[in-house]
This record gives structure tokens, sequence and C-alpha cells, in this order.
């Protein structure tokens, strides 16, 4: 379990947004026991603290849950583990679409190199 | 909490601490950077009273330094503590007749934790190892602060790597952590509050997850600010 963090956004956010990746992905399924926060720092090299901020973040966003004296899961409300999908993919084409605009390319023709890309494997 | 207020002491005519107001709290790790000239230690060396100043207020848990209140302080030095001739395991047991709140399991725990043994010569540890063995007599008293001077400077990479794996582990426990250092490179992510020194002066007080939060800055970036200025 690695992230490279960056130092200007909040690491608690990286770290959730690390957790929703995990989701989108698959490593991460419904119901699924996950670390307590201490050994999220540990595993993370963060701040306890932090972890903990982390945790009350996902919590309020209802990815987790957390019944007293129980380690926390991930949600098994499939509605949300969607949107976590949803959200993840959207901020991505968001951001491609931002770094491309200056460039001026015609919409057919991005589109058309978008996809020769993506059925390539990746090198 | 320690709450160090309007802190000031001279060298002769010299002024090494001017105001030095800030407040570090149980459970969090506070950071004291300077890049230069003096003042981060003799800060330290005041809360622990090891040092007369002129004027200002320290308090611990709401109460000035006194026999018991010295009880829940640790000081570590960013030299060896112990003699040089002894093993580690003559230091353990210096500790454990000298401190009553030595707990022996801990220290054990940390030597394993660094893979380091006991017939080892003070001596012969190279200076992250006494960074380290510094880092474990602090953590094996029990106490609740841990006053902590340049525990990352002038060490090799893994020491330091397996010295900010400790701050991240349960052997820190909720202890308040006051640490000092000159550079900040690779422990951002350790530390909850930073107090920005120069001069005997504090220029700046925050914490890193707000600073990030609100300005989108990292420490490096407002200490380039501050000290540039």
């Amino acid at each position: 379990m690695e992230i490279t963090f960056n130092n200007r956004d909040p690491v608690y956010l990286q770290v959730v947004r690390y957790f929703k990746e995990q989701i989108a992905i698959g490593n991460l399924t419904a119901g699924q026991e996950i670390s307590s926060r201490r050994e999220l720092a540990g595993l993370l090299k963060i701040n306890p603290n932090t972890a903990q901020k982390a945790y009350k973040e996902m919590e309020e966003q209802g990815l987790i849950t957390t019944e007293r004296n129980f380690p926390s899961r991930i949600t098994t409300d499939e509605k949300i583990l969607n949107s976590v999908r949803e959200e993840l993919i959207l901020e991505a084409v968001s951001s491609f679409i931002a770094s491309v605009r200056p460039i001026n390319v015609p919409l057919e023709e991005l589109i058309k190199m978008v996809s020769e890309k993506y059925s390539q494997p990746e090198e | 909490m320690i709450e160090v207020k309007n802190l000031t002491k001279k060298y002769g005519r010299r002024r090494v601490l001017e105001n030095v107001s800030f407040t570090a709290e149980k459970g969090q790790i506070t950071c004291l950077i300077g890049i230069n000239g003096v003042g981060k230690t003799t800060t330290l060396k005041a809360i622990m009273g090891l040092t007369p100043y002129k004027s200002g207020t320290i308090l611990i848990d709401d109460e000035p330094l006194t026999k018991t209140s010295y009880e829940k302080i640790t000081f570590i030095p960013d030299a060896a503590i112990m003699p040089p001739s002894m093993t580690i395991r003559d230091a353990f047991e210096f500790m454990k007749d000298f401190y009553g709140s030595w707990n022996s399991a801990r220290a054990e725990e940390l030597l394993a934790f660094f893979k380091l043994k006991e017939e080892f010569r003070i001596a012969e540890l190279s200076k992250g190892n006494i960074a380290k063995i510094n880092l474990l007599m602090g953590l094996a008293i029990d106490v609740d602060y841990l006053l902590m001077d340049e525990p990352f400077s002038g060490i090799d990479i893994f020491s330091r790597e397996q010295i900010a794996d400790v701050f991240t582990s349960h052997l820190i426990e909720d202890r308040g952590v006051i640490i000092t250092t000159h550079e900040i490179n690779d422990i951002e992510h350790l530390i909850d509050k930073v107090i920005l020194l120069d001069n005997g002066s504090v220029l700046k007080e925050f914490y890193t997850e707000e600073m990030r939060s609100e300005h989108g800055k990292s420490v490096i970036d407002v200490m380039r600010e501050v000290y540039r200025a």
C-alpha cells in the first residue's frame, strides 16, 4: 500500500481519494473490513491524526461504516459505491478536457485519437 | 498542553528569544523550525527548566514547571545520552534504576523495531543508530510529552525513515511531541503543527492540514514566503 502524496493538497483528502480509487478498481469491495486508523497511519506513513480525519470524512460521505468496538467496513450501499466510480471517471475526463481544450482539437479528431489509444495495449 | 508565553531570554546583552509564544497539544506532533541561529534548542531547554530565562511563562497542563509536572516530560538531545563504554543492555539497566516509569517491554519492542541488539556498545553506534537509541530511551519512559532536539538531522536516509515510522506507529501513543528541525523535507506528512522561528522570534504558527486545505500551500511554500520576506 503506497501513495505518493503531494504537499499542497490536504493529506486526509488524498487518503480518501486513495480509498475511492481502490473501491472503483474493485480492490476494496462492499462490506470489506479495513485497517484500523493506527494501522493505516503506519502503512501510509502519515500522522495518526490525519488518518483519523480521513476516516471521519469517509464516514461522513457514507463510504465506510463503523460500529462501536468493531473494525470499520466499506459500505454495502451499492448506490454510494457506484457513485464513487462515476465520480472518479468524471473527474479524470474533466481534467483531460481541461488539458486538451487549449490546443483546440476538433472533437471528432479527439474522439478518434482517444478510441485508437484506448484500444492499444498499455506500454 | 504545553504553553509558552512571551518567553524572552538573553545571553549577556544578546537577545536569544524574544516574546516567544506558542502551544503544543497532547496527541500532536509540533515542529519548531528555524533555518538559522539559536532559539530552537534554547526553547526546549527552557521548557525543561534546564536554562534560566529573563521573562515569560511556561505552563504544562496549566501548571508551571514543578517536580510533578517535570515527570510528565522527557527531553531527548541530539547527541549520545549514555556513556560510550556502555552497552545498550547497561544503558537499559541504568535507565531502569533511574526512572520509576521506565517501561522495559516498550524498550524491548523498540529495540526489535529498530533491529538493534542489546550487546551493541554506545561507542560503536552510527549517528543514525544513536538517534534511534535516543528516541527509544525517550519513548520507553512513560511520560505525556516528549521534546526532541533535531531527531532527523545529520543521519542517513534509512535511519530517518525508521525514525519517521515510529512517529506514525502505535509506539508514539498519544504523547505530545515537540521536535526541532531545520529541514522539513520528507517529514511534512508526519507533523500536525509548525512554529517558524527566526532570530529568536516566532514568525508564524500553523496547522499543516489547515494550511493545505485553506491556502493550498505546503510547509516549504510557507517557509519560502516567511524566510525570504
